[in-house]
């Protein structure tokens, strides 16, 4: 605190164009008092809808709570929800699974193809902002209305990826209707939706390369596919490590998508943490084991940030 | 050895150009499937064999659509939650940003860093409290339950204070000198200065509004307040029932209209804007 203020007072002296002539202590504490005015807002928003919801969220995880009784007499249970989630829960496995699936299947996916296609626009390409327009469309659209038309496009009866088959003579698939095959098909339409976001992060990547390098590399011989290896990688690790970390953070919290093609069915083939979370909470109003997931499933997603960042930041070093 | 690297440079511009052709098909495929079952019959649509293309555009699929939905409501709703969001989050945001990038206030580190922290919170931990707060202040089935939690943009405080921090302090101190208070510094040169920021915001912010689904549907309960994703929820129930699919996909249609539009005017704000935080990580 005393170290703000050093240099608060430290940046006026400094401030050269401070006019002379005026009261330069009431004139400075005129101006912190409209800069907690102009931040107001946001920390209210701050304190009452992530702070002070998330110390309560975790106190509320040590309860059994149905939101009806007062908060004032809830039940007490200790680590209770947290080990039945872990012992006993026989759906929270299973989603707890699921979820990883679908974040290793898409952001894999999404790396692959990302910095696939964003090579294939990065060069001479005539009508490069049509591609990217008709690349970025699914990112724009609402995952629930996604989940409606590839639900519609994948039914085994009336669907047109079926009629198709057929039309080569390859048997109906069940798709989104059988446990064997609904995950992949969830995966399949999540990486349809947020490709295109990330050959945006890679084109932006690949063009802030410079084109000295390349042309250093060709003078000394090197070939397409080394001037790949050993340039255009590197140097787009940095990249790389927000399109993991951001899509893996992403993809654990799936929720609209899956809500609108199975709602984790057939036999909870496709449940995710979240719509398990939703389920536990707004259908069976057990809020203290839903806020016990949400607490296991954020000790998740922070421990595997950190390990990414860590593990590719390192390599980045060598 | 020159004709050889020509042949090659074309055929390798070859299979790139057939690559993204195929890409798109694909990108644009579902989309266009989605518009050509809207005008089909809904006897067409799950003909065997199949129909692939409708006898004759059912237009009046939307008109059936329009008598059966509350459409006109739906949009409605969502335009009012939509733009109420957008205004509020670029005004606090800037407002906020302005405050963090050029003025010195006691704490001023510490709230960036707790507003920055906020980004890394899933919205799940906060789902159930939040919740609560609105139900126990009175605003289910409100707008302003809808409206008030998004209203806080970590995202938006950061991005405004990165661009406003690159503005010229001398501007500020001329204006003060002419006598200017700190709120008309903010309106009459800040938010001029500030408009391709703006704009980035607040496409991103429209479209993020707009195809919100799961805080709407848990913090209400009327038809009256249904949003264009609630409703597709609800006529997809309904259609799963009723094998009206003709009408489904005539709603799925109209209710992804208004973001592709916009997307397709303002595209280039998103690139610039996806490319700024992309860079950054």
């Amino acid at each position: 605190m005393t170290q703000t203020r050093r240099s608060t007072s430290a940046g006026v002296l400094h401030a050269p164009a401070s006019p002379p002539h005026l009261r330069r202590g009431s004139l400075m504490r005129q101006r912190t008092i409209w800069a907690y005015v102009f931040v107001a807002a946001p920390l209210v928003g701050l304190l009452v809808f992530f702070l002070g919801p998330i110390v309560f969220s975790g106190w509320v995880s040590l309860h059994d709570w149905n939101m009806i009784t007062p908060v004032a007499d809830m039940a007490w249970a200790g680590l209770d929800n947290y080990i039945y989630l872990l012992t006993q829960d026989t759906v929270f496995p299973k989603a707890l699974l699921n979820t990883f699936l679908f974040a290793i299947g898409g952001v894999g996916s999404n790396v692959v193809l990302g910095l696939g296609f964003a090579l294939l626009l990065n060069g001479k390409i005539r009508g490069k902002t049509l591609w990217r327009v008709i690349y970025f469309l699914p990112v724009m659209t609402a995952p629930l209305a996604l989940g409606v038309i590839f639900g519609f496009m994948f039914n085994r009866n009336y669907g047109v990826v079926n009629n198709l088959l057929v039309a080569l003579s390859i048997p109906r698939q069940p798709f989104l209707g059988h446990p064997s095959q609904a995950l992949l098909v969830v995966i399949i339409i999540a990486v349809y939706q947020y490709v295109g976001y990330y050959i945006v992060i890679y084109l932006a990547g690949l063009q802030g390369i410079p084109q000295d390098y390349y042309d250093a590399a060709s003078v000394d011989g090197a070939n397409k596919w080394q001037s790949f290896r050993h340039i255009t990688l590197p140097l787009l690790r940095p990249v790389t490590l927000f399109v993991v970390v951001t899509n893996t953070i992403g993809a654990l919290q799936v929720f609209d998508l899956v809500f609108a093609t199975t709602n984790g069915g057939p036999a909870n083939s496709t449940i995710t943490v979240v719509l398990h979370m939703y389920n536990t909470a707004f259908k069976f109003s057990r809020m203290g084991r839903a806020s016990a997931m949400a607490f296991i499933l954020f000790a998740i997603i922070l421990t595997i940030t950190i390990l990414q960042l860590r593990f590719l930041r390192d390599r980045t070093n060598e | 050895m020159y004709d050889d690297r020509l042949f090659w440079n074309a055929l390798g511009g070859g299979t790139k150009y057939t690559i993204l052709i195929v890409g798109a098909v694909i990108m644009l495929l579902p989309f266009f499937w989605m518009v050509n079952a809207s005008l089909m019959t809904a006897g067409e649509i799950q003909a065997q064999p199949p129909v692939w293309l409708p006898a004759e555009p059912q237009f009046s699929n939307y008109t059936k659509l329009l008598d059966t939905v509350p459409l006109g409501r739906q949009y409605l709703n969502s335009l009012i939650i939509t733009c109420s969001t957008v205004v509020g989050v670029l005004f606090t945001s800037s407002l906020a940003g302005f405050a963090f990038a050029k003025y010195e206030f006691p704490g001023k580190n510490i709230l960036f860093y707790c507003i920055l922290a906020t980004m890394m919170i899933p919205f799940f931990v906060t789902l159930i409290p939040v919740f609560y707060i609105i139900r126990q202040l009175g605003w289910i089935d409100s707008y302003q339950g809808i409206i008030v939690p998004g209203l806080t943009s970590a995202y938006g405080i950061f991005l405004m204070r990165q661009f406003i921090g690159t503005l010229p302090d001398e501007l500020f101190d001329a204006a003060r000198i002419d006598g200017a208070s700190e709120p008309k510094i903010y309106f009459r040169i800040v938010l001029p200065l500030i408009r391709p920021a703006l704009a980035t915001l607040g496409t991103f912010t429209f479209i993020g509004s707009w195809n919100s689904f799961l805080w709407p549907l848990l913090v209400t309960n009327s038809r009256d307040l249904m949003t264009v994703p609630l409703g597709l929820n609800s006529l997809r129930l309904f259609a799963a029932e009723a094998r009206n699919l003709d009408l489904l996909m005539a709603g799925t249609t109209l209710s992804v209209l208004p973001t592709l539009i916009l997307f397709i005017f303002l595209q280039r704000y998103f690139i610039r804007g996806i490319a700024l935080t992309g860079l950054k990580g």
